[in-house]
């Protein structure tokens, strides 16, 4: 795969990349006073390390460069309640507006939409965009669970 | 251009295509707008009407001259990989409709002085006018066939994926597997949140990744649902294990060294 030739740019960072951001942003986690405390609910502590683990994935497979991972922290630090600027790159909205008005192909329209809504960030793509997110988010993704399931295998008793 | 030929193009209108437009050339087209102002538009109305059945007129009409124009398309041609494509189709579709109407234009063309302009410049010049209207289609297939091709490579990186075909199906597999990944994070966090209600195994889990790194199971597969994987993928993961286990020495080095204060810290808080 890595010889394969492929036009959608998708280069995504090692294993270790991704579990040092996880293991950081657990740590941090962990550093938060609500976290420790003994009478916290399970889902409270399952939604935070789900949070984490996505906020890890998308600072380790690209930070802001892709438009995924930064609709994914700016969510993140919306919850925050933090006010994060990015960097903006310029968007074309005219053509994108005027492109997105001319779809005639239903089959893919339909398809498009629900990636859209499962892609983080998908709202405002073009569908070739979106492919390409698709790639690398999926890429990513696959990565992260990989780490997971690893730190869950390494610290299940034995 | 004489009367004669103003004549035999106004009845041949339907012959008078963008393709005819095309081996025109240059000043055939300064002509052919000479034509249109004395024929009050008439022409570009049937040209634009014939813009649904046109016919390529590129083949072999005039053979002899086909050198000449084979070095005008070659200083004329735009390198458009979509207009070429949109001519070739034409083609294909109605060589037959045009031979006889080219030799009957060679013929007439022939018997007239001034249609040696004409008759010289019979063929490629790719045309601009016909296509101002189709430029929304050509624009179109160019955006599908980009879709076409990233879905290819979407295809490659999807697990189970050869099997189906067309877009549909494939959208529909991207779509499960998007979702399958997600719920297989959500699942794992659950599983890493009883696991270890305090999050810290950090000191543990270093020490038996800087101890072993081959055997730690970051570098196998790990029990995944999707571990359908192709070859290609399992391949680079071997390279990835070869490559990366001297370098999680060091990662895992910095790591603990990182931690080592915040998880002794906490350690001893909890005491």
């Amino acid at each position: 795969m890595a010889s394969a030739y492929n036009p959608i740019y998708t280069d995504v960072p090692e294993k270790d990349v991704f579990a040092l951001h996880f293991l950081q942003t657990l740590s941090n986690l962990r550093t938060q006073n609500s976290f420790s405390s003994p009478d916290n609910k399970t889902s409270d502590r399952v939604k935070k390390i789900k949070k984490a683990a996505y906020v890890s994935m998308a600072r380790a497979a690209g930070g802001t460069n892709r438009l995924w991972s930064r609709s994914l922290l700016h969510q993140a630090a919306k919850r925050n309640n933090k006010n994060v600027r990015f960097l903006r790159r310029k968007r074309r909205v005219t053509w994108l507006m005027r492109r997105r008005s001319n779809r005639g192909d239903p089959i893919e329209d339909v398809a498009a939409e629900r990636l859209r809504n499962l892609v983080p960030g998908g709202g405002g793509m073009e569908t070739s965009k979106l492919m390409e997110e698709t790639a690398h988010y999926i890429k990513c993704l696959s990565m992260q669970v990989k780490v997971m399931q690893c730190l869950v295998d390494g610290l299940s008793p034995k | 251009m004489d009367l004669t030929g103003l004549k035999w193009l106004q009845q041949h209108q339907q012959m008078v295509s963008p393709e005819f437009l095309q081996i025109l050339g240059s000043d055939g087209r300064e002509e052919l707008r000479k034509v249109e102002s004395y024929l009050g538009n008439n022409i570009y109305d049937t040209i634009d009407g014939c813009i649904s059945r046109t016919s390529s007129f590129q083949m072999e009409p005039v053979k002899n001259n086909e050198e000449n124009r084979v070095i005008a398309l070659g200083n004329k041609r735009k390198p458009e990989g979509k207009r070429e494509t949109r001519e070739k189709k034409k083609k294909i579709k109605a060589e037959d409709e045009t031979e006889s109407s080219m030799k009957e234009n060679s013929n007439m063309s022939n018997t007239e002085t001034s249609s040696d302009v004409l008759k010289q410049d019979y063929i490629h010049v790719r045309a601009r006018r016909g296509e101002a209207t189709d430029r929304h289609s050509l624009a179109e297939r160019a955006r599908r066939e980009k879709i076409s091709k990233k879905m290819k490579c979407l295809q490659d990186i999807v697990p189970g994926c050869n099997k189906v075909t067309g877009k549909a199906g494939m959208l529909d597999e991207i779509i499960n597997y998007v979702q399958s990944l997600q719920q297989q994070v959500e699942f794992l966090s659950m599983k890493l949140s009883f696991l270890n209600p305090q999050l810290e195994f950090h000191i543990n889990e270093l020490s038996s990744m800087m101890a072993d790194p081959r055997s730690f199971p970051l570098h196998q597969q790990g029990s995944l649902d999707y571990s359908v994987i192709n070859s290609n993928q399992t391949t680079s993961l071997n390279a990835l294990k070869m490559e990366t286990s001297s370098n999680w020495d060091v990662h895992s080095q910095c790591l603990y060294s990182n931690l080592r204060t915040d998880s002794v810290s906490s350690f001893f808080s909890l005491k």
